[in-house]
């Protein structure tokens, strides 16, 4: 780790924090009461992820996803939690970083990719939580859904970037 | 960190709309193979607990109050012979309960907590949920 200055951790360190806030946040928000779909949340955490990624590059961005993840699963005692967050993150992860590697995509369209990816985790996880096929059904309307989320999220981690450049961040 | 040498793209394009229509295609695509209706007469439900099928029989047979019970959480199961819905259950979610009645083949209720699915199969389909 010597080759990260004290300024770059303690920036992890502070997103990691904001990211488990959010993600605390998030399973607080009654958001299944409107829609009675397993799981469906905003995904407030993505914004701290996505906005890593674009700040302190990949290897940061998955650190950062890990201890949210992990200490998530740890605060709600939760095992399979764990799961959820885990496969639901890294793949939204795994596809946010292709999408901005392809080039071309914006922060919303890398944004859309990660939201889309984040739900066809989590439908896997309850896949093999449940041991049911069931869970499939939910696909097409969170990812639907996926695309209001993705949106919202890219637009405000568009807005942090902006004013992030005015940031003594290198 | 190089923001200020290279800032990201920060407009939606055509690439990101792109990107978009291939999300709602995949949804629809999706939805069209696992609503596509099977080929049987009526209705039938199947209530699987932690994987393993616990009951699988016609809607119209399946009408009463039905209780299950797993990983510390109980679920109230009611069916009027055409519908089927959770009315109560000591699950923290309660996605079970809000889900509501569901009718239709294709469609399902799921209580991850007690790891319980209720689904139809079936009938003909149809792509509402909840």
């Amino acid at each position: 780790m010597g080759r990260y200055s004290v300024k770059h951790l303690t920036l992890w360190a502070l997103l990691a924090a904001l990211a488990l806030g959010l993600s605390t946040l998030d399973g607080i928000l009654p958001l299944s009461a409107l829609l009675p779909l397993p799981g469906v949340k905003l995904g407030l955490a993505n914004i701290v992820t996505l906005f890593a990624l674009y700040v302190s590059g990949a290897p940061a961005a998955l650190a950062i996803l890990t201890v949210r993840c992990v200490l998530g699963a740890v605060f709600a005692g939760n095992a399979s939690a764990l799961l959820f967050s885990l496969l639901g993150g890294f793949c939204a992860m795994g596809a946010m970083i292709l999408a901005r590697r392809s080039g071309g995509l914006s922060v919303f369209g890398v944004s859309l990719c990660g939201a889309a990816a984040h739900n066809a985790g989590q439908i896997a996880a309850a896949m093999i939580v449940l041991g049911d096929t069931a869970v499939v059904g939910y696909l097409p309307f969170l990812l639907l859904l996926s695309l209001v989320t993705g949106s919202l999220t890219g637009l405000i981690v568009s807005r942090l970037l902006r004013a992030a450049v005015y940031l003594p961040l290198s | 960190m190089s923001l200020k040498s290279s800032p990201p793209e920060c407009r939606p394009n055509r690439r990101d709309a792109l990107a978009a229509l291939a999300i709602a295609l995949a949804a629809l695509v999706i939805a069209l193979i696992y609503y596509i209706p099977a080929e049987t007469a009526s209705l039938q439900v199947s209530v699987s607990v932690d994987g393993r099928v616990e009951e699988f029989a016609p809607l119209s047979r399946y009408a009463g109050v039905h209780t299950y019970s797993h990983n510390g959480y109980t679920l109230t199961v009611s069916c009027d012979g055409a519908t089927v819905q959770v009315v109560s259950a000591n699950c923290p979610g309660q996605d079970c309960v809000h889900t509501g009645a569901v009718s239709k083949a294709g469609q399902s209720i799921v209580c991850l907590p007690a790891r319980i699915v209720i689904r139809l199969s079936g009938g003909a389909a149809d792509l509402t949920v909840g």
